[in-house]
């Protein structure tokens, strides 16, 4: 066994290492940033923040933390009265917003529609990853668009128009756009999975070799037993 | 049969509706309302208790009043809009406070002087309490005077009113708080 082998591949894996490396630190930076730090140290920075959190009720966008006006003046003095009373920043707002509804919130809260704001991105960004990831792996997955394979068989107006779309590694579509493939001369060897694959009888192949047949699923090999059958009872005599 | 759509096509078509339709639905309910007309939260939960010094007078507790319809008007002798209502709180005091109804004006964000010289100069007869670090207005959710709050006979904020009220409105009100405390 060579030692090289596991070293290239460690290698060529590396780029992909960085990135998601990158990525998880990136994530770790913004949940650390999200969480809120570390909490004030005095209690006139505690009043600063609750009341920068506070929209002043009688002003356009201005928080009571940065509003000149009296009643935000006011506000600012009981905050300060309840954090000596010993009560927690939360019980503070939660005070504003029953004398002033959550408008009183320059955030809007995590409960009931208005928490929407702060999943809808997220779910946004997961179906977004979800698409992305299929559409990725279809690409990967698709090989390389070949020459057109074509038979007598196939080009017959009664097997249908020819397969001129991508590649189709499914079952054969019962669709009336393509055509059953029962409609052609009776085949001696088992009929073909996709129209891709081509009959074999039909003379010398007319492109490169094939490549391997495409991994079914059960639904599909159930699909294919279900034409196959379909086909044998269609035959003459 | 040939499908006018093909099925994957449907789906996806499905979703860009249903996506389309739930902001359709979200700017129609946004853009049908007054965004200057903020509803308290208040109505219908009891009012904010206040015990606050008269200009002349003993201390008023709202607690006390519990039985009683009680209109609290906050007001302030800067305030133009509160001299245009003046008049229709003198009349509902007037009219109702044998029926045990009781008027408060609770001064805010005002010297005592200036309050004074207002009552003095309105012949405000009803109660007129300070409310000096303008707790009770925040308790209240004010955002402005004058605002006024009806709270019927069980302590419970029944309307709140921005701007000034008029004498028929809180006649109307009252009546019918009344009427339902003597069935």
């Amino acid at each position: 066994m060579n030692a090289a082998g596991p070293l290239r591949r460690a290698r060529a894996g590396l780029p992909g290492l960085i990135v998601l490396v990158a990525l998880a630190a990136g994530l770790a930076a913004l949940v650390i940033v999200a969480a809120g730090g570390h909490p004030p140290a005095s209690q006139a920075q505690q009043v600063q923040q609750i009341a920068a959190g506070l929209h002043c009720p009688i002003c356009k966008d201005l928080s009571v933390a940065d509003s000149p006006a009296p009643l935000a003046q006011q506000m600012r003095q009981e905050i300060a009265r309840k954090l000596r009373a010993g009560e927690s920043a939360d019980q503070i707002r939660a005070r504003f917003v029953a004398a002033y509804g959550d408008s009183v919130l320059m955030s809007p809260p995590r409960q009931g529609v208005a928490g929407a704001v702060y999943y809808l991105p997220w779910l946004i960004l997961a179906a977004g990853l979800i698409t992305a990831f299929a559409l990725l792996r279809r690409w990967l997955r698709a090989p390389p668009p070949g020459p057109l394979q074509t038979s007598p068989q196939q080009a017959s107006p009664q097997t249908g128009p020819p397969q001129t779309g991508p590649p189709q590694a499914g079952p054969p579509r019962a669709s009336p756009r393509t055509g059953p493939p029962q409609a052609g001369p009776p085949q001696a060897g088992p009929p073909r999975a996709s129209p891709r694959t081509g009959p074999p009888q039909a003379g010398p192949p007319a492109g490169p070799p094939q490549a391997d047949p495409p991994q079914l699923s059960a639904a599909q090999r159930r699909a294919v037993a279900r034409a196959l059958a379909r086909l044998r009872a269609e035959e003459p005599g | 049969m040939r499908r006018w759509i093909p099925r994957r096509r449907a789906g996806l078509l499905a979703g860009v509706v249903a996506g389309v339709a739930v902001v359709v639905v979200l700017l129609m309910t946004a853009l049908g309302r007054d965004p200057s007309v903020i509803a308290s939260p208040l109505v219908g939960r009891a009012a904010p208790n206040f015990t606050l010094p008269q200009l002349d007078g003993p201390p008023v507790t709202l607690a006390k009043l519990r039985g009683q319809v009680v209109v609290v008007n906050f007001w302030a002798s800067w305030c133009a809009e509160c001299q245009t209502e003046q008049a229709a709180l003198d009349q509902t005091w007037r009219q109702f406070q044998d029926s045990g109804v009781v008027v408060i004006g609770i001064n805010f964000e005002d010297s005592t002087g200036a309050a004074r010289g207002y009552v003095r100069a309105d012949d405000v007869r009803y109660p007129v309490v300070e409310d000096a670090d303008s707790r009770t207005a925040l308790a209240y959710g004010l955002r402005g005077v004058p605002e006024t709050f009806v709270v019927n006979q069980s302590g419970r904020i029944v309307n709140r009113v921005i701007g000034p009220v008029d004498a028929a409105t809180l006649a109307t009100e009252i009546n019918s708080m009344l009427a339902t405390s003597a069935q």
